[in-house]
């Protein structure tokens, strides 16, 4: 057993240490400048109101499948899929011969507090469909649904399902109300129609919600950490994109975000059977396509229990779940997604064609 | 005397507010619209008292975890680091077991409701201003949305809609007789 004279003494030494690494990585931090976010080259191919498709350049020969459409959330920004060029979902979908579109949200203002759950889903993603089945010459896409943006996508394969070929939804909430969601459990008592009655719901209320989930990780250790990445530049131009990724939250038009907060997280009308859209029934039993539901296993955001009984409730007879072992954001950016997801994707696919 | 106020120490503002007489005169409208910000205010201080306490008891909670860890791991000395982050996994332990809990819930939605009544509140006051100096307010920007967002749907109804059909050439109407052709007169 150490002598209490050498505790001391190594707890000093230890804190010494900790003070250099913390200096280094402040010099370091200072040096970063303006970080760049996007990898993949791409265009932008149909412009609606704020939402914008953009297509992909090719990287590969084409896998010769139909076109994929990538939807994500509206409550964060869709270069997370593509931050750079080793942490880049869609630069691996492109060098594995996919055809890849994107459907970005943009950034709702004050303009579109009105506008409705509906028009997005069966408005601005349908009009990116048909877009791109026009442009293609073909009648049905895969669809690819990420987050809230599987959610929306769920609800309009169900109500065009001749229209998708193969719907792949990635850490996608579908049952709301489970044990383990702290985010539903929060949302339960909030008044949707208070919340939203004066415009629409701000990035930084949602990012405080979202701190909230784990405040000691998200707003202490998280930059603790940063003294163990030594002042490594490459280590901490991540960690920047990460950072700007998570603040760079669009607000949420108010019509929208109130339905989609009443009509999901409070009454959980897509399992329950009960959601019209545009007046039109939302019944998953009616995706009868091939459906991969593909969740991660310590997800904070969308547990696992939020997602998997997707299977319960489709249609198709062809389901099949994918559980990878990280985080929500990790499904994105982590070392063990980072191939395994796209090329579970292209091999899903591919024997789908 | 005893002051009214009790003492620099106790003032309660819901105090100083609850005996009031309703609003009355020229200017009832802002003062009602100024009293119902003060009460949110005062709602949300009570409600964020709760929150503070709700905090500091999981704060109480992770100390005795760390600590009960502290003394499973024994006497050996761990650096500042490990410390650290065992004292994270601690606090972030005893924070789920609360946040899960219907009382933390409550509070939360709560302190966002009465945060959510008091931008409203706020907003009308805004208006109000809007107005006296004539500049657009907020309401007149919302009834140019809505009417923007009625016609919005209206052209997506009907770009929608299939084709009519095409309608048959309307037969040429019959030239009118001429009169006096008639016999038998």
């Amino acid at each position: 057993m150490s002598a209490p004279s050498d505790l001391f003494a190594r707890l000093l030494q230890d804190a010494a240490a900790l003070r250099e690494q913390g200096e280094a990585a402040v010099r370091a931090l200072r040096n970063i400048g303006d970080v760049q976010v996007g990898a993949a080259e791409k265009t932008c191919v149909l412009t609606d109101n704020k939402v914008r498709l953009f297509r992909y350049s090719p990287l590969a020969r084409s896998a010769n499948l139909p076109p994929l459409l990538i939807c994500y959330a509206m409550v964060n920004r869709p270069y997370m899929l593509d931050l750079q060029p080793d942490r880049s979902l869609i630069r691996e979908l492109l060098s594995l011969g996919v055809d890849v579109y994107l459907l970005d949200w943009g950034y709702p203002d004050g303009a579109d507090r009105f506008t409705p759950l509906d028009e997005y889903i069966c408005g601005h993603l349908g009009r990116c469909v048909d877009f791109v089945l026009e442009h293609n010459g073909i009648e049905a896409l895969n669809l690819l649904g990420v987050c809230q943006g599987g959610t929306l996508s769920l609800c309009y394969a169900a109500l065009e399902p001749q229209r998708i070929a193969n719907l792949i939804t990635m850490v996608t909430p579908v049952d709301f109300k489970t044990p383990e969601n702290l985010l539903s459990k929060w949302a339960q008592h909030v008044d949707a129609d208070l919340l939203t009655q004066s415009g629409n719901v701000s990035g930084e209320f949602l990012n405080l919600v979202y701190l909230a989930l784990m405040p000691f990780r998200l707003t202490q250790q998280k930059y603790v950490h940063l003294i163990n990445m030594q002042g490594d530049r490459a280590q901490l131009e991540n960690f920047m994109r990460m950072e700007k990724w998570i603040f760079d939250s669009p607000d949420q038009p108010a019509r929208a975000f109130r339905e989609f907060l009443l009509w999901f997280y409070q009454e959980n009308r897509l399992v329950r059977g009960e959601l019209s859209l545009a007046a039109r029934p939302v019944q998953l039993r009616n995706i009868q396509c091939p459906v991969l539901n593909i969740y991660a296993a310590n997800d904070h955001l969308v547990p696992p229990s939020a997602t998997i009984p997707l299977g319960v409730h489709v249609g198709s007879k062809n389901y099949t779940s994918l559980q990878i072992d990280t985080g929500h954001i990790g499904m994105y950016v982590s070392g063990k997604a980072r191939k395994s997801v796209p090329e579970a994707i292209v091999r899903w696919l591919t024997e789908r064609p | 005397m005893k002051s009214d106020w009790g003492g620099a120490g106790h003032f309660k503002l819901e105090h100083t507010f609850q005996n009031l007489l309703p609003a009355l005169g020229h200017t009832r409208e802002y003062q009602e619209i100024a009293r119902r910000m003060l009460d949110l205010s005062v709602r949300f201080q009570q409600r964020y008292a709760d929150f503070a306490q709700q905090s500091n008891d999981i704060g109480q909670s992770a100390l005795s975890a760390m600590q009960k860890r502290s003394a499973a791991g024994g006497t050996a000395p761990r650096s500042p680091a490990a410390l650290y982050d065992e004292w994270i996994d601690c606090a972030e332990q005893a924070y789920a077991q609360a946040a899960h809990g219907e009382a933390f819930t409550r509070s939360l939605a709560d302190l966002c409701n009465i945060l959510s009544a008091f931008k409203i509140e706020r907003g009308k006051m805004l208006e109000a201003l809007a107005r006296q100096l004539d500049l657009p307010s907020r309401a007149e920007v919302d009834s140019l949305h809505r009417q923007i967002r009625g016609l919005t749907d209206a052209v997506n109804r009907a770009a929608s809609k299939p084709p009519k059909p095409k309608a048959r050439k309307p037969r040429e109407a019959r030239k009118p007789r001429k009169p006096g052709r008639r016999t038998g007169k």
